[in-house]
């Protein structure tokens, strides 16, 4: 067991040593002191580091969710992470310590030279401001508050205060107790009642610009009649040199606020991509996931809406592609708490060469209600003999008045299909790749225009040489 | 002849004690000895098993602690419990369990070691292992070219006792059968369990069809376990009806073992009061070409509820199977509760498999049009909840028996 040795922990020399010129390192391993060195360093409130510390007694309390959950979780090593680096850690931020998979990803996808430029900021920490603050300032003018974790619980903890980890609560799992004791970073966001705000904030670079986090906090809160639709990561991978990701995101839909929360992750193949995502609808609201998972290791991520307000909607599309060496158990939660409400789940898995692709589903309509709605599709594509799906769904409905229906299926591409391109001239990893856009295509149309075509390129990638 | 044992303690069981089992073999002494040591065997795993888990999902939205063995003060160990009838043939056997240790050990011995379905209920499994008394064995001869038909029927004892059952069904290759099956309490008001485990073996080209009805009654539990495997162009069609009983788990298995085996799978509950239906399968394909299909369909009325969870499994070796399985539940009442797991785990490509789950109440629309032909509200409920049943219940196939399942469901709609 690794445990950090020469590391300072004493709260006042860390803050002693905020300044920027200095790289703030909470260690290796995770304890008490990790976590008050964590909150030291942002000049947090009592509130918040006996919040953090709960949350930590919470974390070892839980065992991992294994008798679920694949036995691949007990790989990893707690003792290892380092939970805190933020300034001052370029040199493992280079272009050279990128993994030559992921670089070429990048100019095989020919993600513009401006984008490009900006990634490379991101290493070089300063050109990002220009965009970010250009950004922030029309966002201004209209009330609305987009500031990281830090700036939300510290200058406008009046508006956030009261809905932060309401949603989720700490001991909802291991990984949101982890993430309650070690957050850093992450987006916190305001939109005041009747604000419509026609652009979708993009808030990949945020992550790295503020921390190396990989325990970001995301808070969301629409006020009443407003709008927001919000992109997190981009087809760029939002590549990691460590192993561990795992974020709480909390969105508010007040009455009658819609909520379009859009995710591309495409991590590379070493993390461990553990994401508790919630939201709290209220009357007539209504919230979207739209999750797409290409990359990581292992991810388990089950975006839920709570609908408890009259009439509320609840979404969740998501796509999955699972390549060698990949696991995605993705899914949705539909927890139905008021009357009419109405929930939606689509679900579309690729499982290729060696990977596997789970749904796992929860849809719970208590008897008091009425009119309750839900439908669930799930398909899985599977491409090779060696690939695997597993399709996990709980229903539980009680009452006569409400209705629920799922439905899902298991198919591979067929011969036939593969046999007419064929003769049509294309080349059997061009055919592969044009059916399993097909399959998917109707949740990518889904995504903002720029989001779908890279989408694209992104399943060609992957699927090439993956067939024969 | 029984044994008494105080409860003393809560949640404590019967079956926690030593001396319940040494007395009940000690008794049995003139069982073969492998008899005694297989239950000796299950008795030992039963009482090393893994402690609970809390969360445990082969038990996943069910009432546990309703199936406990807590309830019951007494083993039933007369034998007697089994009603057979058939039309003798030469080479088929068809006998009680009991007649089978006593008369043909060595016929029995080849298939006593049988995997149970495994699906959660693995203390029931270990039970009925250690405490079989009665139960059937039915095997076909292999010269037989015309469909038999066999009927058995299960009683369950009377006053807070639990007794266990051991049926072995093997079909000699390309032989076919018929199988009536039901199960009843001896008396109204007694709340006795059965422990119930039926193993299916089938040969090359056989075909089985099994139709169960359980009309015990509403104070009794039932643990019913069912492994059934098919072998090469085999095929078996499972029809189960579960009208009856407080409390039943049912575990269905169907292993496709040989190459174009075939399996379905029909059953339906009609839930009242505080029923509790707990059913669990698995249609897990080993070989290819298989096809496997299942239906359950549960109507649930006053505070009755049931749990669906029903998972197809492909392996990596059954390629070009078809696997199907649907679920629909129809809610009577504002207070029933349907719990649905259908799940999917596929390790093979040239499948098609699919799944689908339903819950909701009756159509207005359906209904409304029977109410503007002069029905009354129960009746048109009645009407249609019967028609939600038909599609299980004409897979029975024989129609009398369908015309006397049809009266017992009516019946229970009345009462």
């Amino acid at each position: 067991m690794i445990r950090p040795t020469e590391i300072d922990i004493d709260r006042e020399k860390g803050n002693f040593h905020y300044d920027t010129d200095y790289a703030f390192d909470a260690g290796i391993g995770l304890d008490e002191n990790t976590v008050k060195y964590i909150s030291g360093v942002k000049n947090e409130d009592s509130w918040l580091l006996d919040f953090r510390l709960n949350a930590l007694l919470a974390f070892e309390k839980k065992p991992l969710p294994i008798h679920w959950a694949t036995k691949d979780l007990q790989n990893i090593d707690f003792d290892v992470i380092r939970y805190y680096l933020s300034q001052g850690q370029e040199p493992r931020r280079t272009w050279e310590e990128v993994p030559d998979d992921i670089k070429n990803t990048f100019e095989r996808l020919g993600i513009p030279e401006q984008e490009r430029k900006f990634l490379a900021g991101v290493e070089a920490q300063f050109d990002s401001e220009a965009a970010y603050s250009r950004m922030k300032e029309d966002l201004e003018k209209e009330g609305v508050l987009f500031v990281g974790s830090k700036e939300g619980l510290s200058d406008h903890q009046e508006i956030f205060k009261k809905w932060f980890g309401k949603v989720i609560p700490t001991t909802d799992n291991k990984f949101s107790a982890l993430n309650s004791a070690v957050f850093s970073g992450g987006s916190f966001i305001y939109v005041p009642p009747g604000v419509k705000l026609a652009q979708p904030l993009q808030a990949y670079f945020r992550i790295n610009a503020e921390n190396f986090g990989q325990f970001e906090r995301t808070l969301i809160i629409a006020d009443e009649g407003s709008e927001i639709t919000y992109m997190e990561g981009c087809t760029a991978p939002k590549f990691e040199t460590s192993t561990l990701h795992s974020a709480v995101v909390e969105l508010v839909a007040l009455k009658g606020a819609k909520i379009q929360y859009i995710t591309v992750q495409n991590w590379s193949n070493n993390v461990f991509n553990l994401v508790t995502k919630r939201a709290h609808a209220e009357e007539e609201a209504e919230v979207r996931w739209i999750d797409c998972n290409i990359g990581s290791r292992l991810t388990m991520k089950y975006p839920g809406v709570v609908l408890k307000g009259r009439k509320a909607r609840g979404e969740v599309l998501s796509i999955a592609l699972a390549n060698d060496g990949q696991h995605q158990d993705t899914g949705a939660k539909m927890i139905h708490a008021a009357e009419e409400t109405t929930s939606n789940i689509i679900a579309k898995s690729v499982s290729i060469g060696e990977g596997r692709s789970s749904y796992r589903g929860l849809v719970r309509m208590p008897k008091h209600l009425k009119n309750c709605k839900n439908n669930t599709e799930c398909d899985a594509l599977l491409i090779n003999n060696e690939s695997q799906t597993d399709t996990y769904p709980a229903i539980a409905v009680q009452g006569d008045g409400n209705s629920v229906q799922h439905e899902a299926s298991v198919s591979k591409v067929s011969a036939d299909q593969i046999f007419y391109m064929q003769q049509r001239g294309l080349s059997e990893p061009e055919a592969m790749s044009l059916c399993v856009n097909g399959f998917v295509n109707d949740l990518i149309r889904e995504f903002p225009m720029e989001y779908s075509v890279e989408l694209k390129r992104l399943i060609d990638l992957e699927m090439e040489g993956s067939v024969g | 002849m029984s044994l008494q044992t105080s409860i003393t303690q809560k949640n404590q069981s019967i079956f926690d004690s030593q001396v319940l089992f040494d007395s009940f073999t000690e008794k049995r002494s003139w069982e073969p000895s492998w008899l005694i040591d297989y239950r000796r065997k299950h008795w030992h795993v039963l009482n090393n098993l893994p402690q609970r888990l809390p969360k445990d999902e082969g038990w996943r939205f069910s009432n546990r602690s309703r199936f406990g063995f807590s309830k019951v003060h007494k083993l039933e160990e007369s034998a007697g419990s089994m009603n057979l009838k058939y039309k003798s043939s030469p080479g088929t056997r068809f006998d009680s369990f009991e007649k089978m240790i006593l008369d043909r050990p060595d016929e029995l011995l080849t298939y006593i070691d049988a995997s149970g379905p495994n699906l959660g209920a693995k203390e029931s499994f270990h039970l009925i292992a250690s405490f079989a008394n009665s139960g059937f064995f039915l095997k076909t001869g292999n010269s037989n070219d015309q469909t038999q038909t066999f009927r058995a029927s299960h009683i369950l004892p009377s006053k807070s006792s639990a007794t266990f059952h051991r049926n072995i069904i093997a079909l000699e290759p390309f032989t076919e059968a018929i199988l009536f099956e039901t199960i009843n309490s001896n008396d109204w008001n007694s709340s006795a369990l059965l422990g119930n485990f039926t193993q299916v073996e089938l040969g090359e080209g056989a075909k089985l069809k099994r139709v169960l009805v359980q009309s015990c009654n509403p104070f009794s539990t039932l643990h019913q376990l069912e492994h059934f495997q098919i072998g090469k162009n085999a095929s078996l069609t499972n029809v189960t009806i579960h009208l009856g009983s407080s409390q039943s788990r049912v575990e269905t298995k169907g292993t496709l073992l040989g190459e174009g085996a075939e399996f379905e799978n029909f059953s339906l509950f009609l839930g009242q009061d505080n029923q509790l239906f707990d059913q669990r399968t698995m249609q897990h394909h080993i070989a290819p070409h298989g096809r496997s299909n299942l239906v359950c369909k549960n109507a649930l009325s006053n505070e009755s509820k049931s749990i669906f969870s029903g998972m197809i499994k492909v392996d990596n070796s059954a390629i070009s199977t078809d696997a199907y399985q649907s679920n629909r539940n129809l809610l009577l009442s504002n207070k029933a509760e349907a719990d649905s797991l259908p799940g999917l785990e596929i390790l093979a490509n040239e499948v098609k498999c699919s799944h689908g789950a339903t819950t909701s109440r009756i159509d207005q629309g359906e209904l409304f049009y029977l109410l503007a032909r002069g029905i009354p509200r129960p009746a048109a409920e009645k009407l249609i909840a019967l028609g939600f049943f038909e599609e299980i219940i004409e897979k029975i196939g024989v129609e009398n028996e369908i015309e006397s399942i049809r009266k017992k469901i009516e019946f229970k709609f009345e009462s």
